[in-house]
Parts: C-alpha cells; sequence; structure tokens
C-alpha cells in the first residue's frame, strides 16, 4: 500500500484555479434559475435536483426561487408529508422585518452567557481535514456575521479560526483529538458529541489521505494516518460521569454554554432529561438521516430514528418532566429548508443546525464521494491542495449569507402566514401542521 | 438423586455437545470452561478483492457533445496559447495544463482522446463535468442498471450485494442518507443504539470481540440426572455455528453443479452449513460436516439417515406428516422444514411436541408467508406466540426469504429467528441475473456466467459474508450487545415506523387519514 506524503499533493497554477473557478461559479449559476434542465442525475427523494437547485439559487440571489421547489422532497414521509396551513397575507417588508426569528441558547439562569443568536439555527460540527480550512473559515465568518455559531466538530480549530473565535463551537468528542484549554476558553459554546445521527454508535473515522500534517499537528497524530474516535466516550458509562465532563469544562470555561449531542434511540427521551440534570444547556438531536464525510451505508439507513419522530417526543417528555423552559432544544439530522426547521420548531425545537445546506449552497451534488480517493471534486469535503483551490472564502461566505437571508425571509414568511410574531411561539404548535399521507 | 444444572454457553471452540460429554462420563458438576491462550482462535472471515465475470451495468452513462468539445478547446487555445507564447516554453507549459485540464479526477476523460472518448465506466456521478460544462456533458443514469431486480429487490441492493462480493468490505459513502423516509417490509424498521454502553471494554470500539455464534438444535433449560448421576432427561445436542446464517440450496440456473460446488466449498471456509436436496449430495459423493441434506418425510419414514459426517439434516414436508415422525438420529441433529404460513404458532407447538427442536420456516423469496403477510409481522407473532407457549427458547427458528441485505439478517433476528437461511443474494454475488418476477422459488433460472468458477465464486461468496458479518457487528455493537444470540426476538430494541409515526404525529390533523 502506498504511504502517502505532502509531496504526492500538486498544487494548480493560477491559471487553472482561475479556470475551474470560473467554469464552477458560472455553471451553478446557469442552473440556479432552472432556465436548463437540471443534470439527468441529480438528486434522490430526501434531496431532489429541485431542493438541490433551489439552494444553489438561494446561495445566488439572497431570496426564494420562483420557479423552484424549494419547501420540500419527495422522500415519501417525514417531513416531506408535513405542510402548514398558511393564511394569504399581505405584510409589508417593514412589517415582515419585526417578526422576531431569534433563539434563545441559555435558559437554565445558572449563569453562563446570555446568547441569542438572531436566526433560530446555527452551524452544525465538520471537523478540520473532513473539510478544507477555507471552508472552515468561510463557515465561521458567515456565522460572525449573522450573530451565530458553527460547530468545528471533532479535532479542535486551526489558529486563523482565532479570528472569528465568537462564534465557534468547538466539540469535545469521543476521540478528544485536538481539546485543549486554549481552545475551550476561547469559544462561547462547547459541544460534548455523543453519538452522530448519521453513524450513530461508530464512533467516526479520519481517512488517512485527509490527515494532512496540519491536520495531524493540530489532532497530535502522526500525519497521513487513519484516525478513528472510538464509540462512545470511554469514560463515561452514566449520567454521573457526563456530568463529571461538563463540571470540567465548565470549569475551564465558567461562561460557556454546554450543549449535548446525541443521535436518537428509543430513549431519547430519557437521554435529553439526563443531559439536563448533568448541567447542559442545549440538548441537541442528531436525527438518522443526517449527513457525514463517510460512514456504513447499513448505518445511515437503519440505526436510530429519524429526526422527525424523536422531537415530539423529547419535547413531550421535557415538558412532563418540568423542566421544558430550562432547556434548549435543538434539531439536526435532515433538515434541509427554511420549512422544515418551521416543521422541526413546531414538533418541539427550539432551533435547528444546518450542515448538508450550506454544503449544497456552495455546489455539493450531494454525490456521496466525499470519502472517495482525494475527496470532494468541489473542493468542500477535502484537504486535497488542488481541490481545496475551486473555492475561496469571499465567494464562499457571500453565497452563505445569501442563503441564510432566503432562509430567514422564508421563516418570516411562514410565521406572518400562522399569524405569529415569533418563532419561539411556534414551538410545539403541531396544531397548525397538517399530515398529508401519500403526497411526501 | 436428580440434579438441575443450568447450563452454561462456553466460548472458545467447544461446544455444549463436548460439555455434555464430558459432563456425563465424569459425572460431575458442570464447570464454566475457560478457554486457554491456545485453544481461543478468532474467528475472522478470509477477503480477497475479487473481479468481476458478468459485470452489472455500469451506473451512468456520459454524453459529450464533440462540437461542443472542440469549440472549447480552440476558444481555450486562442485565448490562453498566443500569450503564452511570448512568455516561452514554461508559458506554453502553463497554457496546454490550463487548456487540457479535465473536469473529472475519476479519470472519465484522462483517456487517449480526453472527453471526445470518454470512460462512463469510471464515472462516480459527481456531475463537476456538467455543472462546468452544462451545454455540451451530460452524465445520465444508465436505464440498463434500474431494469435489474424486480418489485421486491431493487436494483441498488443488487449493486450493494456486488460491491461486497467484489471486495469484502462494508460499504462506506460520505453525505447521509438517499433514499426514501420508510417504507413498507423491513423499510419500516430502524434499530435501536445506546449513546453510552459498548459492547465490551476491549479494543476501540468495543466491536472486536462481538460473538455472531449461535446454536441450532436442542437446548433444554435444565438437565435432569438420575441416581447414578447420568442424563435422563432430552439433552442438548447444538450445532455452533459462527454466522447466524446457513444456505439454503441453489436455485435452478444453467449452472446448477457449479453453483452446488461453490455452496459447498464456501460453507466449508466459513464454518457454516448449506442445504441441499440429498440427491444432490449423493451425486457429489462428498458427505462432510458443512453439508446438510434436505429428506422427505417418505424417505425419513423408510429409515433413510445421511452418513455419520453429516452434522444437520432436515426433513421437509407439511407440520401434520413431520409430527408422526420421529426427529430422533443419534448425534445428527435435524430440522423440520416447512412453509411459512400466518398463524403457524400451533402446529410448531404441536412440533415441539413430537420433539421437533429446529424448525425451518420456508416464505417465497419476497418475505412472504403463504398467507400473505410479509416476515416481518409473521416472525414478530410467532417469536410471541411461542414465548406464550413457554417454549422458545427450546426451539430454533431458521427463517429463508425475503433477505436480501445485510440489515435484513438483523432485523429477522430482532423480530424472532435464531438465523435465516440465504438465498438469492448467494446468486447475486456470484454474478447471476435473472427477469421478471423473482417472487416464486422453481419459477425462473439464474443466469450464471459463462467464466465462473467455483475458487472464483467461493471468494465472492466468501466476501459477501464477510461484509454481512462486519455490518451486523456494526449494528450489534451500537446496540451495545456482545452476541448476536441476545438479538433474537428483541423486540424492545427495534423501532417501527408505525408505531414511531403513532407517537409523533397522531395528534396532527390529516394523520391516519390515509392518501
Amino acid at each position: 500500500m502506498h504511504n502517502l506524503s505532502a509531496s504526492d499533493f500538486v498544487q494548480p497554477s493560477p491559471m487553472v484555479i482561475e479556470k475551474v473557478r470560473h467554469l464552477l461559479r458560472d455553471g451553478f449559476n446557469t442552473r440556479a434559475f432552472g432556465h436548463i434542465q437540471p443534470p439527468e442525475a441529480l438528486g434522490d427523494p430526501r434531496w431532489t435536483e429541485e431542493l438541490i437547485l433551489s439552494t444553489w439559487s438561494m446561495a445566488e440571489t439572497g431570496d426564494l426561487p420562483e420557479k423552484i421547489e424549494y419547501c420540500k422532497g419527495r422522500s415519501g414521509g417525514g417531513f416531506d408529508c408535513l405542510d402548514f396551513e398558511l393564511n394569504e397575507i399581505s405584510i409589508s417588508e417593514a412589517d415582515l422585518e419585526q417578526i422576531d426569528t431569534s433563539l434563545l441558547l441559555n435558559r437554565r439562569g445558572e449563569g453562563g452567557a446570555n446568547l441569542k443568536p438572531p436566526i433560530p439555527w446555527y452551524g452544525g460540527g465538520m471537523s478540520f481535514g473532513s473539510v478544507s480550512e477555507v471552508l472552515m473559515r468561510s463557515r465561521m465568518a458567515n456565522s460572525l456575521k449573522w450573530g451565530t455559531y458553527t460547530s468545528t466538530g471533532e479535532g479542535g480549530f486551526p489558529s486563523s479560526l482565532f479570528d472569528y473565535q465568537d462564534a465557534i463551537i468547538t466539540q469535545v468528542a469521543t476521540g478528544l483529538f485536538g481539546v485543549e484549554e486554549k481552545t475551550l476558553q476561547a469559544v462561547p459554546i462547547i459541544e460534548f458529541k455523543y453519538a452522530q445521527g448519521a453513524k450513530p454508535g461508530l464512533g467516526g473515522h479520519l481517512l488517512s489521505a485527509k490527515t494532512t500534517e496540519e491536520v495531524a499537528e493540530m489532532r497530535g497524530a502522526v500525519p497521513f494516518v487513519s484516525l478513528f474516535s472510538p464509540f462512545p466516550f470511554h469514560s463515561v458509562y452514566s449520567v454521573e460521569d457526563h456530568m463529571k465532563h461538563i463540571d470540567w469544562v465548565k470549569t475551564i470555561n465558567p461562561n460557556a454554554l454546554i450543549s449535548v449531542k446525541v443521535s436518537t434511540p428509543h430513549d431519547v427521551d430519557m437521554v435529553a432529561v439526563g443531559s439536563y440534570y448533568a448541567g447542559a444547556h442545549i440538548i441537541h438531536l442528531d436525527g438518522s438521516y443526517g449527513g457525514t464525510g463517510a460512514a456504513p451505508e447499513i448505518a445511515k439507513k437503519n440505526i436510530a430514528m429519524p429526526i422527525e419522530l424523536a422531537i415530539p417526543k423529547v419535547h413531550s417528555y421535557l415538558v412532563s418532566e418540568g423542566i421544558r423552559d430550562q432547556v434548549t432544544l435543538i434539531a439536526s439530522g435532515g433538515i434541509r429548508t427554511a420549512d422544515d426547521m418551521a416543521k422541526a420548531i413546531a414538533l418541539g425545537a427550539d432551533g435547528c443546525v444546518l450542515g448538508t445546506t450550506e454544503l449544497v449552497a456552495l455546489g455539493c451534488t450531494r454525490c456521496s464521494n466525499c470519502e472517495r480517493g482525494r475527496g470532494c471534486t468541489y473542493g468542500l469535503t477535502t484537504t486535497d491542495p488542488e481541490l481545496s483551490e475551486w473555492i475561496d472564502q469571499q465567494w464562499a461566505m457571500q453565497r452563505l449569507d445569501n442563503l441564510y437571508t432566503a432562509l430567514q425571509r422564508r421563516i418570516r414568511l411562514i410565521l406572518a402566514g400562522l399569524n405569529l410574531d415569533s418563532v419561539a411561539e411556534l414551538r410545539g404548535r403541531t396544531d397548525l401542521l397538517r399530515y398529508n399521507e401519500g403526497r411526501g | 438423586m436428580v440434579l438441575l444444572i443450568r447450563l452454561h454457553y462456553v466460548v472458545g471452540k467447544s461446544t455444549l455437545i463436548d460439555h455434555a460429554r464430558s459432563s456425563t462420563s465424569s459425572s460431575q458438576k458442570l464447570q464454566h470452561k475457560r478457554p486457554s491462550d491456545t485453544d481461543y482462535v478468532r474467528y475472522s472471515i478470509h477477503t480477497n478483492g475479487m473481479s468481476d465475470r458478468h459485470p452489472l451495468p455500469r451506473r451512468f452513462n456520459v454524453k459529450v457533445g464533440k462540437f461542443g468539445l472542440a469549440k472549447l478547446l480552440l476558444k481555450e487555445t486562442l485565448q490562453y496559447l498566443p500569450r503564452a507564447i511570448l512568455r516561452g516554453s514554461s508559458g506554453v507549459r502553463e497554457a496546454l495544463e490550463v487548456i487540457t485540464a479535465r473536469p473529472c479526477v475519476y479519470g472519465v476523460f484522462s483517456g487517449p482522446l480526453g472527453g471526445f472518448s470518454p470512460r462512463p465506466d469510471l464515472c462516480v456521478g459527481c456531475l463537476r463535468c456538467t455543472i462546468q460544462h452544462p451545454k455540451f456533458v451530460r452524465v445520465l443514469p444508465n436505464p440498463e442498471r434500474s431494469l435489474l431486480g424486480d418489485s421486491f429487490l431493487s436494483f441498488q441492493q443488487i449493486g450493494t450485494i456486488d460491491e461486497e462480493a467484489a471486495s469484502g468490505h462494508v460499504p462506506v459513502r460520505g453525505q447521509g442518507f438517499r433514499g426514501r423516509f420508510g417504507g413498507p417490509g423491513w423499510d419500516g424498521m430502524w434499530t435501536d443504539m445506546s449513546e453510552i454502553v459498548r459492547p465490551t471494554r476491549d479494543g476501540i470500539h468495543g466491536r472486536e470481540f462481538i460473538s455472531t455464534s449461535i446454536d441450532i438444535g436442542s437446548k433444554p433449560m435444565h438437565l435432569t440426572f438420575d441416581s447414578e448421576g447420568l442424563i435422563s432427561s432430552l439433552k442438548p445436542r447444538v450445532l455452533k455455528l459462527q454466522v447466524p446464517f446457513i444456505f439454503d440450496p441453489p436455485l435452478p440456473s444453467n449452472a446448477d453443479q457449479e453453483l452446488n460446488e461453490i455452496w459447498a466449498n464456501t460453507v466449508e471456509n466459513l464454518d457454516s452449513i448449506a442445504l441441499f436436496h440429498h440427491d444432490v449430495i449423493e451425486e457429489r459423493a462428498r458427505w462432510n460436516p458443512w453439508s446438510a441434506p434436505i429428506i422427505s418425510t417418505a424417505d425419513w419414514a423408510e429409515g433413510w439417515r445421511p452418513p455419520k459426517e453429516v452434522r444437520y439434516a432436515e426433513v421437509e414436508g407439511n407440520p401434520v406428516e413431520l409430527s408422526s415422525l420421529d426427529p430422533g438420529a443419534g448425534g445428527l441433529i435435524v430440522g423440520a422444514r416447512i412453509s411459512f404460513s400466518d398463524g403457524i404458532a400451533d402446529e410448531i407447538r404441536m412440533l415441539h411436541g413430537a420433539g421437533w427442536r429446529t424448525i425451518h420456516l420456508v416464505s417465497n423469496l419476497h418475505g412472504m408467508t403463504t398467507g400473505g403477510s410479509f416476515v416481518l409481522d409473521a416472525l414478530t407473532q410467532l417469536h410471541l406466540d411461542l414465548v406464550r407457549f413457554g417454549i422458545r427458547d427450546q426451539i430454533t427458528l431458521i427463517h429463508t426469504g425475503g433477505i436480501v441485505a445485510a440489515e435484513h439478517v438483523a432485523k429477522a433476528i430482532l423480530c424472532g429467528a435464531d438465523a435465516v437461511a440465504l438465498d438469492l443474494p448467494l446468486h447475486i454475488a456470484a454474478q447471476g441475473r435473472a427477469e421478471g418476477d423473482l417472487s416464486t422459488r422453481g419459477t425462473f433460472a439464474m443466469s450464471m456466467p459463462n467464466a465462473m468458477d467455483t475458487e472464483w465464486g467461493v471468494q465472492r461468496l466468501l466476501n459477501m459474508c464477510a461484509a454481512w458479518r462486519d455490518q451486523l457487528l456494526e449494528l450489534l455493537g451500537a446496540m451495545g450487545l456482545r452476541e448476536v444470540r441476545r438479538l433474537r426476538g428483541e423486540h424492545g430494541r427495534r423501532m417501527l415506523q408505525s408505531d414511531l409515526e403513532e407517537d409523533a404525529f397522531k395528534d396532527i390533523p390529516g394523520f391516519g387519514e390515509g392518501a
């Protein structure tokens, strides 16, 4: 087997970079308005070709597309069978902007920062190594601009991200890669990752080709060697053990909010309650249909439940335990659109986490080849020096900014159509939904 | 004096048979045997990449408009080359690098003629070429591929089996799940996981030492000893297999003899068993512990018995006929092979009363019982009925039909099977094809590759079995289970779409009203 080294990677010439960037961006733009037929092989039941193209359109324009479906897919269940019964409304832009879409993250009233991003979502974890540094910076810069947050995923973060430290959620995952005092102290939110929705119970695996010298240094590992994160935390066998973890990071950074990211098993409701009593500010449910850089297909399809089914289970249990208003419930794993976010909130979440949607906005076609060879051919999920050149921070940040603008607008339009003044009023309002079996 | 001693399963290579024999001869209390360093052999399946003999149709077709490509090349040559010439040879090299830069990192356009003669076999569907050049490059799903399979066996499942058989690896992809939300059959079930429990404290993930071994045969709940210390009750007689799947007989094909050889040799490597109609084994004149004959009730009644090398046999018939026969046959473990019908629990109780302890239930290849129920529901009900009768732990249930993916093995066991017998996927692993409706055995013939040979076929099947076992380990590891035997009938560890949707959506207007 060939052992990789830094010399195996080539740096493209500036002229090649210019050419490829131009062609790709022109291609995204051409496709984004429905003027030509979508690529025949694009899309799947969850992320249909129209959802992908409409996300590109939002990233291009900052507005909702006119001719392309942007609300739901064709998966035949979950969000795709749920609809809001919206009233026809006439509302001025000024009144629309008055609708409150902010998300309160600290509800415990026991200290910690009072964080309240103006939008009901933040960015999901994608680790340095699974994605390029420029992509991480772009996401962080956009989050900082919006006053929201983005998770670094496992493995810490490069020093260049300290410029955006107020927008960073750093992750403490089972491999404890890249967990350092200085990174924990620098950020407003610390996320414990117990499991990931796409591969619950399986741990993590950074392929050797993605463990570049920079990635390895940050993780305290050897370059170009596969890195495994075990499952689960080897030091946690109970809620009490979990509480020790939380106490430990609170000692290092007393002002940070603690998020606990878990998957969606049968007993996810009790896991949520246990996490609350262990001291978590945020319970982050990651549903089974969420994204990943690499996972066994059997895990994605079969292990744990989709997020649509987990949210009401946890929400109602927190209500019955009398602690619903002391903890923030965040949903991720299969949240694709503004409509999905609104539906998740109506089912009982406070807010959502977006991951794949951001990648799609930057050109991802959901081809599932993130882990193959050198990584993503669009330069997203790769650390390959050549492929990483296809995106630059300014371009990527602008597209994410546009996407966020369009998503917030759509959420406000939904709230207006429901005669609600804030997204917080939508939480748990299943009465505003309609289940349309067979229409998904 | 009568002693009642609970049985302990032993680890390592010993079986309950060894255990019972040694206990009986020494008249000593059963001790939990611990393996020494020398008698423990960690089970593994040898995998090796095995290339195609009858490749599946490729995933994508790539169409490039030659005129459009020529126009682009001309335009870029005029754009980059004149300026480059002024900068000398390095400038020309750089310009050529730009002009020939291809929009594919997988080599589709890296042949001698580049995009003028693309190589679609290498296409993985990233679509970058058609995004960059929407006017003259198209990537289309290959319609030939979507014609594979039938209403139950999807072409995606065929592709997955083919990949597993070629590599022996668990299929891994980037991005999230791409399929439908749930669905009928097995797709309406998810499996549970634990946030903090892992199967063992050994290894990185704890799944390195999960056991996938099962016991087929008679498993009495206790032993009864007479005053001389000899077992006076029904003795335990079990066959220990390292994987919870055995092979059903090959389906009719254009290569029956070759398939028999491949089946027989594969199970020998796996340490599993393959079922054949007994005349097939007789024709091959190769009786061994891994080939198991299927015998008619008439032959069994007339006293036909396999040679002593054989460890397992099945008598095929209807429950009434079978209940009149004696399944006892020395050291041989004998199962009753019957059609899976709805409400079969009473008949199995009758068979249990007649001494049958292994029941092989055969549904059609779509996993439907003779009464039209899917096996998920039928196995679930049967398991619960046998628990209610108080005989579930005394019986080994093997199920055949409707198992076409690795997850189906785990799901069938979760519903109540102890083991499954594989049929159609083994043929797909050996790159067999069939057209039309594939639900009923004997109504179609598999077309196997002309260039198939035993060594190739055995390795393909071993690869698939290794990949399926590894995926079973993934599911067990996620659940925190350290052996597949504990998965059997664990209804609490499965999550049914119908139940979860009822819980989650029951208060939402429109739910339950149908399409």
